[in-house]
């Protein structure tokens, strides 16, 4: 048989695993676009009602609803990120059998497949938004893109200590998604970091998530900045998760592949 | 040629180590059709998936210049939600076939394997013989310098296993078998040397006949 390089191998392998992936996902279960696109939707009609209900003034200059989205197609998008790539060694090990599959394309093929999945949802988001008429205009696109895509990465790193710890201590898993169930309500998604109280901003501010939605927020609204986004804290969480991430998985990969 | 140096493999089962290679080296030499004996548990399996490169020795190190199979054995290798024509488009992909290619093997995979039907339906409907025969046709689509077959000749009717030995004797006119059998006339049949797996050890046997003697012994 020809050889190939790694490089190569690992592109048909992720490919394959793509391929593989949408269809168990989305083919199998014909309401899995369906899903994809509304917890989000769910989220978004929930807290724009409630707010509504609560409080006739909603934040000048905006539209609620789509502040709303921004942030929860941001947090989902970071959430499934991680939480598929904790279920992705356990659930691709048959194909393990084959020894250009690597633990490690699992994850990075979830990752994609997620930012694919977000992708579609926030089209559709857009063509609601447009069709109802809400201000659906970005400030700063590029930089909003740049939030994103460096939000994927940091949810690519804890995804990849997560699916390395919890793969060998299935108290890890346990203690990962007791964490992740209420950070929907502490990651400032429905609302922003300036309204809260100061000793609440101050606590709030530890959340890593927190800096990633203000700053998408703050680059996506004329009215709203990104006065609270510290990059350092945020660089700290993407790179030292990073390394560790690979760190463990370097040391484990073979124990993972044989297990 | 399958090389390994001072590779020691272990399990560890309640605290204590079992070992399944205790510190071998040895040398496979190019060209010949290799049979694995041993009892149950001794280690066959294992040490076809290392020489397969899925599964790693403690220590030491196995090297080879030639491509092996995956270990086509009943535990599958396949994902269970996903049909026998996609697990085939699947690993086609993963080997870098083109789409055409693909078509080509989808095609010859459908008709060695037999499965009708059953062939777009899920894997996890199948039983362990289908699997067994998606496996085996799979195999023949690729080509390796070794076949690593897990037990898997005895699946399916008569009519199949012939089928199966057939092929196989085709296609070893290219290629080379790491064998494991219970059955002693398959492993007359189609292996030229022995490999006896047995409490750590390694026997390196120069004719099959003598391996099977030789475990025959162990057996006593």
């Amino acid at each position: 048989m020809n050889k190939r390089t790694s490089m190569e191998i690992f592109k048909s392998v992720v490919l394959a695993l793509f391929l593989r992936e949408v269809q168990t996902r989305f083919g199998t279960k014909k309401l899995g676009y369906f899903w994809a696109i509304f917890d989000a939707m769910f989220m978004v009609l929930i807290f724009a009602g409630l707010k509504s209900l609560i409080s006739a003034k909603s934040m000048p200059g905006l539209d609620f609803p789509v502040f709303l989205a921004t942030a929860f197609l941001a947090f989902f998008l970071w959430r499934n990120i991680v939480t598929q790539s904790i279920n992705a060694f356990s659930a691709n090990k048959a194909l393990f059998a084959y020894k250009q599959v690597k633990p490690f394309d699992t994850i990075v093929t979830r990752v994609m497949l997620e930012i694919l999945v977000s992708s579609v949802a926030t089209i559709v988001f857009v063509m609601i938004g447009l069709y109802f008429g809400l201000d659906v205009s970005v400030k700063n696109f590029n930089m909003v893109i740049f939030a994103v895509v460096w939000l994927c990465v940091f949810g690519f790193a804890i995804g990849l200590v997560s699916a390395v710890l919890s793969y060998f201590y299935e108290f890890y898993a346990k203690v990962i998604k007791v964490i992740l169930s209420p950070l929907m309500f502490i990651s400032a998604i429905m609302y922003s970091v300036d309204s809260l109280p100061p000793l609440a901003r101050e606590i709030i501010l530890y959340n890593p998530l927190v800096h990633f939605m203000e700053m998408i927020h703050g680059f996506y609204f004329k009215t709203l900045d990104t006065y609270y986004v510290d990059y350092e804290y945020m660089m700290y969480w993407t790179l030292i998760p990073l390394w560790l991430g690979l760190f463990f998985y370097k040391r484990s990969e073979k124990r993972i592949l044989s297990s | 040629m399958i090389e390994l140096y001072n590779v020691t493999k272990y399990f560890k089962t309640g605290g204590k180590k079992k070992y399944i290679l205790n510190n071998v080296t040895m040398t496979i030499p190019s060209g010949v059709n290799v049979g694995l004996l041993g009892r149950n548990g001794a280690g066959k399996s294992t040490l076809l998936r290392m020489l397969g490169g899925i599964d790693f020795p403690n220590s030491g190190i196995i090297t080879s210049p030639n491509s092996f199979s995956w270990p086509m054995g009943l535990a599958g290798g396949f994902q269970g939600s996903m049909t026998g024509r996609q697990n085939v488009k699947f690993v086609c992909r993963i080997y870098g076939k083109s789409d055409y290619e693909i078509e080509q093997a989808i095609e010859s995979v459908r008709e060695f394997a037999e499965l009708g039907d059953y062939f777009d339906m899920p894997i996890k409907t199948y039983s362990s013989g289908m699997k067994s025969r998606l496996s085996f046709g799979l195999s023949l689509v690729f080509d390796f310098d070794y076949l690593i077959i897990d037990e898997t000749l005895s699946v399916g009717d008569k009519n199949f296993q012939e089928k199966s030995k057939k092929a196989l004797r085709k296609k070893i006119e290219n290629c080379n078998v790491l064998l494991v059998s219970h059955s002693m006339p398959v492993l007359k049949e189609i292996c030229d040397v022995g490999i006896v797996v047995h409490q750590g050890q390694i026997n390196y046997c120069e004719t099959i006949e003598e391996a099977i003697e030789t475990y025959n012994n162990i057996n006593k």
